[in-house]
């Protein structure tokens, strides 16, 4: 919800997708093509700084969201870092040890990485996912994955408001009072889920039909004032981000 | 009643589970007429109107557009489904799109339109509704009122001749009661003809040209609101008479009669008209 939040609240949400996508994607090349960790670093910088300050996402509803991924980041970089020794002498039988010869390169993978977490962020924190859509309609994606992104991201609404509504239910009920009636509780709601997807999937049907609809979903393309002009910053912005980090050392 | 626009000839219809939803039910819409469509849960008010867009098709029977049986042909449903829009009791059922702008464009688009003609289309739609500063908004964040009327819009935008609504002012507020009701005029004004499914007897009294009574599938009674509304038969199945109708009768029978030359209030705000001009006549000389 944090996301939508700041997808649809940012100063660059009317700014065209295409723009976002290409320095997004621009940055994920930048940090493909850094040859140190601070040059990594200084993208992954960058990428954040244009969020937060350009786009105007806040900074602790930025941190809120990147967390879950940095902690990913972080367990992924201590698993490099750490090495298993089967072959240890002492009583305990097999010890963790830090492989210092490997800290440059997992501080380098995990700084590349951090790059293009900050990329991701930026387009999504950016964009709402109907603006996605639309690109990914742009770029030919088949009209079947879009349809169905398009039915799961509308759904997710519909049937997270179900879920909230059926757990005040129960509780109001004393569904949740102890752990077994909770198990039950929860059980008998994702039961009761899973029938309500079938029949607003049913009636989601007979809506289309009703509206004309014999085949894929369309609908109108947002218009975005200036998309030329935004495209053509992105992609000097994201040229200049790539020529730097090749030029660093 | 003007020439009938939609018509049921004896039309029935069973569900797979073996419920019979409309049994031998005939009944006709009037061209341009704002009809209410009455009768308990379960008498057949939804599986009609999914008849009248031409979703279910009958088991026996007819229905008629304009005099002429339906084609339940691609074609000929393709042409139904633009002239007859239907709109759905429960939004969350209609919405597809999560902006507001894309699902209203849903309808237009199907019907083959240029974006520039969607697009001023959809603008108009969302205009008529009151819905235009939500363009941009997404249908997760509007309220539930919102969503109903984004629900008409998508409609509206397909330009149909006959709006069919299933209970449009379930849920709702009386303020939001009251602007949905504007936009119902303002289309009616339009020429647009208007069938509603309502369990509001009152409302269905005050701004009805017909009213359609079902009971378990079939035509209970049809016509003007105030004959069919206050025949005993009627007023037992639906469990009441219109308040209006009620008290009118009420202060009939204590000497004051508001019925004259055939005319007979239908809302709160004839009786009250009605008794004001009244007063004002014992108070004169």
């Amino acid at each position: 919800m944090l996301t939508e939040q700041s997808a649809y609240s940012n100063r660059w949400r009317r700014i065209t997708p295409v723009a976002k996508g290409t320095f997004s994607l621009c940055g994920m090349i930048a940090a493909f093509s850094c040859a140190s960790s601070t040059a990594a670093l200084a993208v992954a910088l960058v990428i954040a700084t244009a969020t937060i300050l350009g786009a105007g996402v806040p900074i602790l509803c930025y941190l809120r969201i990147a967390v879950p991924a940095l902690f990913f980041l972080l367990a992924s970089g201590l698993s490099l870092a750490v090495s298993v020794d089967f072959s240890s002498t002492l009583p305990a039988g097999t010890v963790l040890r830090l492989a210092t010869s490997e800290l440059p390169r997992v501080a380098y993978i995990c700084s590349r990485s951090l790059a293009c977490l900050a990329a991701l962020l930026f387009m999504t924190m950016t964009t709402p996912l109907t603006d996605m859509i639309s690109l990914l309609r742009r770029c030919h994606v088949p009209d079947t994955l879009l349809d169905l992104m398009t039915l799961c991201y509308r759904t997710l609404f519909v049937l997270s408001e179900a879920t909230r509504e059926t757990m005040v239910a129960q509780s109001a009920r004393l569904g949740y009072s102890t752990l077994r009636i909770s198990l039950r509780s929860l059980g008998g709601m994702i039961a009761n889920l899973a029938l309500q997807v079938w029949q607003r999937s049913q009636a989601l049907h007979l809506a289309a039909q009703a509206r004309n609809n014999d085949g894929a979903l369309r609908f109108l393309e947002p218009d975005y004032p200036d998309a030329p002009r935004s495209i053509s910053i992105a992609t000097a912005a994201g040229g200049i981000m790539i020529a730097l980090t090749l030029a660093l050392p | 009643m003007s020439e009938s626009i939609l018509k049921l000839e004896q039309v029935s219809y069973r569900y797979p589970d073996g419920t019979c939803a409309l049994d031998r039910c005939s009944l006709q819409i009037g061209t341009g007429s704002r009809t209410a469509v009455l009768g308990a849960n379960g008498a057949g008010k939804t599986t009609l109107f999914l008849h009248l867009n031409g979703i279910l098709r009958p088991a026996a029977g007819q229905v008629c557009w304009h005099g002429t049986p339906l084609e339940y042909s691609r074609s000929g449903l393709r042409e139904l489904r633009s002239r007859v829009g239907l709109v759905f009791q429960n939004p969350d059922s209609q919405l597809f799109s999560a902006s507001v702008r894309e699902d209203v464009s849903f309808g237009p688009l199907n019907l083959g339109l240029s974006e520039a003609a969607v697009c001023e289309l959809v603008g108009q739609a969302l205009q008529a509704v009151g819905m235009a500063e939500f363009t941009d908004k997404p249908v997760h964040n509007l309220s539930f009122g919102q969503k109903k009327r984004v629900c008409i819009a998508g409609v509206l935008a397909m330009q149909p001749d006959v709006v069919v609504l299933d209970e449009p002012m379930a849920g709702l507020d009386a303020s939001v009661q009251r602007e949905l009701l504007h936009v119902l005029d303002t289309l009616y004004t339009n020429g647009m003809t208007i069938v509603i499914a309502t369990h509001d007897l009152d409302f269905a009294y005050g701004w009805a040209d017909q009213v359609i009574v079902l009971q378990s599938g079939r035509l209970l009674a049809q016509g003007r609101p105030e004959v069919v509304l206050e025949h005993p038969d009627v007023a037992e199945e639906l469990g009441a008479l219109p308040f209006v109708a009620e008290l009118t009768r009420h202060l009939a029978l204590n000497g004051i009669d508001l019925c004259d030359k055939g005319y007979q209030p239908r809302s709160r705000h004839d009786l009250l008209t009605a008794l004001g001009a009244r007063s004002n006549q014992e108070e004169k000389p």
